[in-house]
């Protein structure tokens, strides 16, 4: 995080190598700490919701440290991890493993996989956004003349639309495909289909927003700094109601 | 045997004198020649560009011997009377070597930190090595140079960024666009300044050019030399829907694209982004559409803008190159600073 300010202050015209390395080197160690946890509490580490926030967190790391192995995207890192940064703070400050109440059925390999799928679906939309940002800066300052949006070693701006369309189609599969397993599992322990639960309606209207946003994108050239902004708020919007939503929903928690 | 240098540049001389003494590429081989067998030099290499004329050559004269015989073997091959105002400059080791150094980086160059020099000192070396006109000395000397012009062009920033209007348009395309390959151009008047930027484009992969003139001829002309297809100035709007960038160049009073005209044509090609480089004095685009999402409309101020800040940021380098120059030549050349000729230079432009 530190790191990325200084890449800030400079303009973003050095070569961020350091912060790739420096961003692996937190993957590693968190890929480790998460193994010893699920060994140690003999489950999948999605307990609860500051397990869900770290696993996130994790998940757009790890796609981060994917994409960002060539130089042409590594900048992403530098606007990630003020992101990770500021999750994961938050995470920690709220204390959210203490009021998280009754965990759900993560012994299930079902559910499982259920969470994982979409909570990985929420670290793609969140790194999809923070393509988004580097959309809007970079776009503000050709638009501006600022002397940055040539100097800096960011990527150009046609890319970033591109990584953010392809991250959110990434995401909206894997919501897609964690969500298909919900009325199983709901089957399984409530004995219904469908149940008119606050998250499910919560997930659905996600599901339906980045339904929206792909097809505008794609079908009625809503390009630009709209899709870009369109990503941003969509993930924002994620993040200031993952929260109450969780703490509303019985069968999630999250 | 030290390794000097006598010669003139755009520094020292204006092009009137410089083209007196430039040597024609079929006329080095025989000059190398003769300057071995006169005894002047062991061995030589003879650099001409058309902003410099340079005999470095390895000599078992005294410095001040040295300077005069090939000060002379300059006025004699080219015929010319000696007089005061030629401006050649002499250099003994280890200037000369700082010399040498200095003009492969491109820090002796009249756009600082320009790379074309580097081509044309590896050329003029391998002409006198086939022609074995070069011994160890000689080849040390522009090997290692070489290897320093690599050094700084990695470790510093003397070579980065664009200090032409054209080169900046290029740059600023690779902000917007992921590739220039499937990029198509239109040039809206047929100027210098637009052909220029035209080439620079081409030269990064743009993969078709359209000209539009008031004088069908004229673009017609451009559009073959740039491998492109020229069109009626009145029918540029039709083929507008396939244009990624635009450069504009005419010489009309008024704009020649506006908002209101813009507005529908981004309609038509789905919003995908637009570079419009208005090159033109009077302004050919109307500033306005700059408002307009997905355009990025740049005028020839704000290339220049561009262009003269990446020139200051160069500048700022020289010192620290310099220094590495120095560093260098007393690494690999460690016997030049002490040597005889040691602060031997006779500098026309001091």
């Amino acid at each position: 995080m530190l790191y990325s300010v200084f890449l800030w202050r400079r303009g973003f015209r050095e070569d961020n190598r350091i912060n790739y390395f420096l961003l692996l080197s937190g993957f590693i160690l968190h890929t480790g700490s998460m193994v010893w946890r699920g060994l140690a509490l003999q489950r999948c580490p999605l307990g609860n919701l500051y397990e869900a926030m770290v696993f996130v967190g994790w998940g757009m790391v790890g796609v981060y440290l994917l994409v960002g192995f060539g130089a042409r995207l590594r900048f992403l890192g530098a606007f990630a991890s003020a992101v990770l940064f500021g999750s994961g703070v938050v995470s920690l400050l709220l204390g959210m493993e203490l009021n998280s109440g009754a965990a759900p059925e993560t012994r299930n390999g079902l559910a499982s996989l259920h969470g994982a799928l979409i909570l990985l679906s929420y670290g793609a939309f969140g790194l999809s956004s923070i393509a988004g940002v580097m959309y809007v800066t970079q776009e503000r300052d050709l638009k501006m003349h600022r002397k940055r949006a040539i100097f800096s070693l960011m990527p150009p701006i046609e890319r970033l639309e591109k990584v953010m369309s392809r991250l959110l189609l990434a995401g909206f599969i894997l919501l897609t495909v964690g969500l298909s397993m919900s009325p199983v599992l709901l089957k399984r322990e409530y004995g219904v289909y469908f149940k008119l639960e606050p998250k499910l309606v919560w997930s659905l209207l996600v599901w339906a927003i980045y339904f929206g946003l792909i097809l505008l994108h794609g079908r009625f050239a809503q390009t630009g700094r709209r899709f870009a902004w369109g990503a941003i708020g969509s993930f924002v919007f994620v993040l200031l109601t993952f929260w109450g939503v969780n703490l509303l929903s019985h069968a999630h928690n999250p | 045997m030290p390794i000097v240098v006598v010669g003139l540049s755009h520094h020292s001389s204006p092009v009137t004198v410089r083209e007196r003494f430039a040597f024609s590429e079929s006329a080095i081989p025989v000059a190398l020649q003769q300057l071995r067998q006169s005894g002047i030099a062991a061995e030589a290499v003879i650099l001409s560009t058309c902003n410099r004329v340079e005999i470095y050559a390895s000599t078992q004269l005294s410095a001040s011997e040295a300077f005069a015989a090939l000060k002379r073997f300059f006025h004699e091959h080219h015929n010319c009377p000696e007089f005061h105002e030629d401006g050649l400059y002499a250099m003994g080791e280890p200037q000369s070597l700082e010399h040498l150094f200095k003009v492969a980086s491109g820090m002796d160059s009249m756009v600082l930190g320009e790379t074309e020099i580097l081509g044309q000192l590896k050329k003029a070396y391998d002409l006198a090595l086939q022609h074995r006109h070069t011994g160890s000395r000689l080849n040390k000397a522009f090997q290692k140079a070489f290897n320093v012009a690599k050094h700084i062009r990695t470790e510093t920033n003397i070579q980065r960024g664009s200090v032409s209007v054209g080169s900046v348009a290029v740059e600023l395309a690779e902000k917007i666009f992921t590739s220039l390959g499937d990029r198509s151009v239109m040039v809206i008047g047929a100027g210098a300044t637009s052909e220029k930027t035209a080439r620079a484009l081409l030269s990064r992969g743009a993969h078709s050019i359209i000209v539009s003139n008031r004088s069908f001829d004229r673009a017609e002309l451009l559009a073959k030399e740039l491998g492109g297809r020229a069109i009626h100035f009145e029918e540029w709007e039709r083929d507008f829907a396939q244009i990624d960038i635009v450069i504009s160049s005419t010489s009309a009073p008024h704009y020649v694209l506006d908002r209101q005209k813009l507005t529908p044509l981004m309609k038509l090609r789905k919003n995908r982004p637009l570079l419009l480089i208005d090159i033109a004095v009077p302004r050919d685009i109307e500033p306005e559409v700059n408002f307009l999402e997905n355009v990025y409309l740049y005028n020839i101020d704000d290339l220049q803008a561009i262009a003269d800040d990446y020139l200051r940021q160069r500048h700022e380098e020289i010192v620290r190159c310099e220094a590495i120059i120095r560093e260098k030549v007393r690494s690999f050349f460690p016997q030049a600073s002490t040597g005889s000729m040691a602060g031997d230079s006779q500098l026309a432009f001091e």
